[in-house]
C-alpha cells in the first residue's frame, strides 16, 4: 500500500503541473480565437487624425479631401470604438 | 465601418472626428455648416424628417476644408437598402465630385492604437448582439499601465489572490461600444465603471528554456456610477510570462467572457448578450 501511494505521489503532482500548464494553453487559444482579425480591423487601415484642425491641416498640405464624423453626443471617440 | 465597401470609399480620405452638442459654445464651421442644414425646417433644409435623424453625420470636405457632401449617418425613407451599402453610396457620391478615383489605391496596413512612451495594455471589447452587427466591431483602447500595476502581477512563487479592484486601470474599459442607455440624463456622459469586484487566483504555469508562466484568474463583477447597482460580470483569465531570473511581467495575454444585461428601449425588456474582451501587452 506504501509502495503504492509513493508511486501515485509524482504522478499527481506531474498531472497537477500539466493541468496548470494546460489551462495556460487554453487561456492562449482563447486569446488566439477572440483576438479580432486583420479584416475585423479594417478601420484601422484608413489615415485617422485625432482632431478636424489637424485634418485640415494635412488636407491643405497633402491637397486630399476629409471625411468628418460627426456624432451628436458629449461623449464618443469613434475611434477606438467606445461611443 | 467594418464593412469592406465602407473602407474602400473611405480609404482615399483622412478620416477625422468630432462630437459636441448644438449649445455648445465652439462648434467647428464644417459642424455648423450641417447642422444648420439638418436641423432646418423640412420644407428648407434637406435633412431627413426629424424623427428619422440620427445623431451621427458624415460630412466630406475638400482639401481647403469646405464641406461639398454630407449626409446623415442612418438612412431614411422607405428603403430596405443596408446601412453599409447607403454609407459606400453616400461616399462614393462625394468622390465623384472629388475626382478622387483619379488617385492611387491606398492600402496602407492596419495601423492599431499604440502607446508612446510608457508599458501597457490594449484592450479590444465586443458585444454580440446580432441585432446590432455595429456593436460587434471591436473597441480597442490603450492603457498606460504604472511600475506598481505590474507590481500585482510580479511572478507568483507562492500562489496568492489579486483584488480585481486593483486592476481598475485596465479592466474599466471593459465595457461595450454604444452604451448610450447608461448615460447620466444631465450631463449626458456615460457613466463610467465604479466599481471592480473579485477575487483573483495568480498561479505559476510551467515553463520552458526561455520563460515561466502564471496564470491569473477569476470572476469579476463591474458596476458602473449610474448609481441603480447595474452590473455585470464574466470570467477572466490571463496568462502571464516573465523571463527565468525574474519577477516581472514580460508579456500579458488574456481575455474576458461575460454577459452584458442590455436594455431594448423599445421592447422594454433586457437581453443577456455576449461580452468579450481581449488583453494584450503592449
Amino acid at each position: 500500500m506504501r509502495h503504492f501511494l509513493f508511486c501515485l505521489v509524482p504522478l499527481i503532482a506531474a498531472s497537477l503541473a500539466s493541468a496548470q500548464d494546460e489551462h495556460a494553453d487554453s487561456v492562449l487559444a482563447k486569446y488566439n480565437g477572440l483576438r479580432p482579425t486583420e479584416r475585423q480591423l479594417a478601420m484601422y487601415r484608413l489615415d485617422w487624425v485625432d482632431s478636424l484642425n489637424d485634418a485640415q491641416q494635412k488636407a491643405a498640405r497633402e491637397g486630399r479631401p476629409i471625411v468628418l464624423i460627426i456624432i451628436h453626443a458629449k461623449y464618443g471617440d469613434i475611434r477606438s470604438g467606445h461611443c | 465601418m467594418i464593412n469592406p465597401e465602407v473602407i474602400k470609399q473611405l480609404e482615399p480620405f483622412i478620416v477625422t472626428s468630432w462630437h459636441g452638442h448644438r449649445n455648445d459654445s465652439e462648434i467647428p464651421a464644417p459642424v455648423r455648416i450641417v447642422w444648420r442644414e439638418k436641423f432646418a425646417p423640412q420644407q428648407q433644409g434637406r435633412g431627413p424628417q426629424r424623427n428619422q435623424q440620427s445623431n451621427v453625420d458624415l460630412a466630406v470636405l475638400n482639401s481647403k476644408g469646405q464641406v461639398v457632401h454630407w449626409f446623415d449617418g442612418m438612412r431614411h425613407g422607405p428603403t430596405r437598402e443596408p446601412l453599409a451599402q447607403y454609407t459606400a453610396r453616400e461616399l462614393q457620391r462625394a468622390a465623384r465630385f472629388l475626382k478622387v478615383d483619379d488617385w492611387p489605391p491606398r492600402n496602407r496596413p492596419v495601423e492599431l492604437p499604440e502607446l508612446d512612451r510608457s508599458r501597457g495594455i490594449r484592450v479590444f471589447v465586443s458585444l454580440q448582439d446580432n441585432r446590432m452587427t455595429a456593436y460587434q466591431a471591436p473597441v480597442v483602447e490603450v492603457v498606460p499601465l504604472a511600475e506598481q500595476d505590474w507590481k500585482l502581477l510580479d511572478y507568483p512563487v507562492k500562489n496568492r489572490t489579486v483584488d480585481a479592484s486593483n486592476l481598475k486601470t485596465w479592466l474599466s474599459e471593459v465595457y461595450p461600444p454604444g452604451v448610450m442607455e447608461r448615460t447620466d440624463p444631465r450631463t449626458k456622459m456615460a457613466y463610467k465603471i465604479d466599481k471592480i469586484e473579485g477575487k483573483l487566483g495568480l498561479a505559476a504555469a510551467g515553463s520552458n528554456k526561455d520563460q515561466r508562466y502564471a496564470v491569473l484568474s477569476g470572476s469579476v463583477r463591474f458596476t458602473d456610477e449610474g448609481g441603480d447597482d447595474f452590473s455585470y460580470g464574466g470570467k477572466l483569465e490571463v496568462v502571464l510570462s516573465y523571463e527565468l531570473d525574474s519577477v516581472k511581467v514580460k508579456t500579458l495575454r488574456g481575455v474576458f467572457e461575460g454577459i452584458y444585461p442590455r436594455v431594448d428601449r423599445k421592447q422594454n425588456r433586457t437581453r443577456r448578450l455576449p461580452l468579450q474582451a481581449v488583453f494584450e501587452s503592449l
